[in-house]
């Protein structure tokens, strides 16, 4: 039963990944399922995580803008005031690509920058395609019902010249919402950032 | 003694050396490179020496490795554009990034990005406050004392040394497939004159990227374009743009969309139609579940258009947009009210352009014109009663209406051709000519002279023994020209709408125009009576006359006021001379036992006063040629001796 389970959890990825890209990333339709390995060499499942707000962060070590924010710890201080979200870091980078990253070397480059949460490889780019993530970072916010509930950039601060404290961290904000059993505002924003690389 | 000089001797070559290569900083047309293995940018001006005031169009300059691209300012898919805060604000304002025509980049994943390769020039759009003092720059402030390293800023220089330290807090993504962020501070000493002085070299390559900025597509002749958005196809919401009089040119046209904070937009596809083009858009709603609005804003630029003459132009258009959710035909996306005068709103217009017409009557030229004249179609038999009731009124009356309706199509006339031969220029605009802004205080000043009685013109005046409707028309001809000097933001739509709209529409939108500005002349010429509740002119007539040329004269003051934003302050100077040339010359003419043949030789130099304030105005112009084609940033020297920076 749990074979057929994953595999029908992967083609209801692949056929989200089949439609147009116009298709992903809704906010306030059902996030799409998935089974990814992380760099700890287990499995995670956003099922697993059935009734918590998760936050997922497109992230490649590689990207100058996701490691700024690795950098300046955007994402990491957000995880300490957030104890109570699930926070998962995927890399759709193909390892095609130059920017591709061993689980070795990723895992030196999570320990220098105190990146905690788990980091998931997603080689094929299948997740990303069914979220529709764009850019690193790309932040998506997963609502306890399984709806998504945020789709966009971490904040509004494109070239990171604003102090941290002048930034509107958009995730935060929505996190806060969250929190306070409200929907975040703004629920979409334009993604900035290098582009996911692809197959 | 020796040794020390064998020391120094090598260590004075030394410095000589060092000052002979360490770069002079930055002055005048470019700032310096700021250069890494993907991309250089700087700072550019079209000016050696810039006007002291006005529209400053500077441009930053990229040149970019093979393959790598910067961004518009809808980046697509990923990346970001450049952004830029420039200093001194105090003097430059706010100055804004201008946008040229992108092209499309395929990324691996099916992603894409706008931007630009190779090389980019963004216009920047800076004005130059006037009246402001100038703060140091670092290179004066050492001059000036070495020991003090920073002198109050804000300290007004002699002319000799006015340069403008300006400089760019730049932050840039540069990508290939890889991205790189790139943080700069640009600079560039602009030197500042009352002589400017153009750098052909810069001045060319910033004018080849404004011309590479899309056009405003209400302001091209023949031009149209509107959309409509169906939400309620089955396949999903569905934008359909489309632009008629232009044909694509094979392979190289494309759209794009500015970001939208409802929708996400997907690739476009174009297919040719009689007229024109019709792009599909595929948009999906960011948020499921949430209501659509009715119209939406949407901007489009659409690259590498051919108009019906055979010229290349990229177009710009935004429109308040329906969102059509009732299923059926969507509307025509030609019938959006902003896209240029629909047939059922267009009475609206014309009800516009009448009351704007109306307004413009209490500019205070036209206010003093109109009342001067109102009293003197009681012509013939001034102040008689018979006057009110005989045909004379009614005719005069007519006349003035003849005159103001004939006066707006004559200029809707020369703005038809001015767009027929490309120089598309919206009034406004106008009126930031300096050329323009002389003749329209020229105009104003005779108005004056006029009421004093200084100066004879064929206008209609009380006591005037010649009768006829000729003068009444030409009062009537003489007030559209001052009117022209109060643009009134009402009247902006309809004019606007009617040139998207064809001749015929302009024609019918500048005709409501007079007769709304003519509207107290019709009112006399449809109800002659209501000349018996004017008070009978009097011995007070001539008096209130008088004081009506003081209300011209202090609209002349606030055009010359106007005027000195334009012009450099000696040029404004001889221009008050010539107009108090003028106030002489009419003067002596008027005076009793004036000969006629002085008469006749003051009335030539009271022309050639008149002629030299005009091109006063255009040789001494500090903002750039607005009329042109081509814009002149590039002027010649005017003096040998060009004022250098210090």
């Amino acid at each position: 039963m749990r074979s057929k389970g994953k595999l029908f959890s992967s083609l209801a990825v692949l056929a989200l990944a089949a439609l147009p890209a116009l298709a992903d990333g809704v906010v306030g339709a059902a996030a799409p399922a998935f089974t990814l390995k992380g760099l700890d060499g287990k499995s995670h499942s956003l099922a697993d995580f059935k009734g918590k707000v998760v936050v997922l962060e497109w992230i490649n070590p590689n990207c100058p803008v996701s490691n700024r924010h690795a950098r300046e710890k955007t994402m990491t201080e957000l995880v300490k005031q957030h104890g109570e979200v699930v926070w998962l870091g995927i890399n759709s980078t193909s390892p095609g690509s130059g920017d591709f990253m061993k689980p070795a070397e990723h895992l030196a480059y999570n320990q220098k920058y105190g990146i905690t949460y788990p980091v998931l490889y997603d080689e094929s780019g299948q997740v990303g395609h069914a979220y529709g993530a764009r850019t690193t970072p790309h932040m998506f916010i997963v609502a306890p019902d399984g709806k998504l509930a945020y789709n966009g950039a971490i904040d509004d601060d494109p070239p990171g010249r604003k102090a941290m404290n002048a930034r509107l961290n958009y995730v935060g904000h929505g996190l806060d919402a969250e929190k306070g059993g409200k929907s975040p505002d703004p629920a979409s924003t334009k993604p900035y950032g290098c582009s996911v690389k692809y197959q | 003694m020796t040794a020390p000089k064998i020391v120094l001797l090598p260590l004075a070559a030394l410095l000589l050396v060092l000052f002979l290569v360490m770069p002079s900083p930055a002055r005048g047309a470019a700032g310096e490179w700021s250069t890494n293995p993907q991309s250089r940018v700087r700072l550019i001006s079209p000016w050696q020496v810039a006007p002291r005031n006005g529209e400053l169009m500077l441009g930053l300059h990229f040149l970019l490795s093979p393959g790598w691209h910067v961004y518009w300012k809808n980046s697509g898919d990923a990346g970001f554009p450049p952004s830029a805060t420039f200093q001194p604000a105090e003097v430059l304002g706010a100055p804004e990034i201008l946008w040229p025509t992108p092209r499309r980049f395929q990324l691996p994943g099916d992603l894409v990005a706008f931007g630009y390769e190779d090389e980019v020039v963004y216009p920047v759009r800076a004005e130059i406050k006037p009246g402001i003092a100038l703060p140091a720059t670092p290179a004066q402030t050492s001059d000036a004392a070495s020991s003090d390293p920073a002198p109050p800023a804000g300290i007004l220089h002699d002319v000799l040394h006015d340069v403008l330290h300006i400089t760019a807090d730049l932050d840039y993504l540069v990508c290939q497939v890889d991205c790189i962020p790139f943080r700069y501070t640009l600079t560039l000493d602009q030197p500042l004159g009352d002589a400017p002085e153009g750098d052909p070299a810069t001045a060319t390559l910033v004018q080849t990227w404004v011309d590479r900025l899309p056009r405003i597509a209400r302001e091209i002749p023949g031009v149209r374009t509107g959309a409509v958005l169906d939400a309620s196809r089955q396949g999903g919401p569905d934008l359909e743009i489309r632009v008629l009089g232009v044909q694509a040119q094979a392979g190289k046209t494309d759209l794009f969309l500015e970001p939208h904070e409802t929708f996400d937009a997907g690739r476009p596809r174009m297919r040719a139609v009689a007229d024109g083009l019709v792009f599909h858009v595929p948009v999906r709603a960011r948020e499921a579940g949430k209501p659509l609005p009715e119209k939406t804003s949407i901007a489009w630029t659409i690259s590498n258009l051919t108009a019906k003459d055979g010229k290349p132009f990229n177009l710009e258009a935004r429109r308040e947009v329906p969102v059509w959710t009732q299923g059926g035909a969507a509307p025509d996306p030609m019938r959006e009210p902003a896209a240029g005068g629909a047939a059922d709103r267009f009475p609206r217009q014309l009800l516009r352009a009448f009351l704007g017409g109306a307004l413009m009557n209490l500019a205070p030229t036209v206010l003093a014109l109109l009342i001067a004249a109102v009293f003197s179609l009681r012509l013939p038999g001034t102040g008689s009663r018979a006057g009110l009731r005989g045909t004379g009124l009614r005719e005069n009356a007519a006349a003035a209406v003849t005159g103001v309706v004939g006066g707006c199509w004559a200029i809707a006339g020369l703005a038809l051709l001015g767009r027929r031969a490309g120089v598309a220029a919206d009034w406004p605009s106008l009126l930031q000519e300096p050329a323009v802004g002389a003749l329209l205080a020229i105009a104003a000043a005779l108005l004056a002279l006029n009421l004093w009685g200084l100066l004879e013109l064929p206008l209609p005046s009380v006591g005037a023994t010649r009768a006829g409707t000729g003068r009444h028309l030409l009062a009537g001809l003489s007030t559209v020209p001052l009117a022209l000097a109060w643009p009134v933001p009402l009247l902006q739509e309809p004019i606007g709408a009617a040139f998207a709209h064809g001749p015929a529409a302009v024609c019918a939108v500048f005709a409501m125009v007079g007769f709304g500005l003519a509207l107290p002349y019709l009112l006399l010429t449809l109800v002659p009576g209501l000349a018996g509740r004017l008070p009978v002119p009097g011995a007070w007539l001539p008096r209130l006359r008088e004081g009506l040329g003081f209300l011209a004269g202090g609209s002349t003051l606030w055009l010359l006021y106007a005027l000195s934003r334009r012009v450099s302050p000696e040029g404004l100077a001889w221009i008050e001379l010539a107009l108090l040339g003028m106030s002489l010359l009419a003067w002596l003419r008027s005076r009793e036992g004036a000969r006629p043949a002085a008469r006749f030789v003051f009335v030539l130099g009271l022309a050639a006063c008149a002629a030299g304030a005009l091109w006063l105005a255009d040789h001494d112009r500090l903002t750039p040629r607005r009329l042109a084609p081509r814009p002149a940033t590039v002027q010649q020297p005017m003096t040998s001796n060009t004022i250098q920076g210090g």
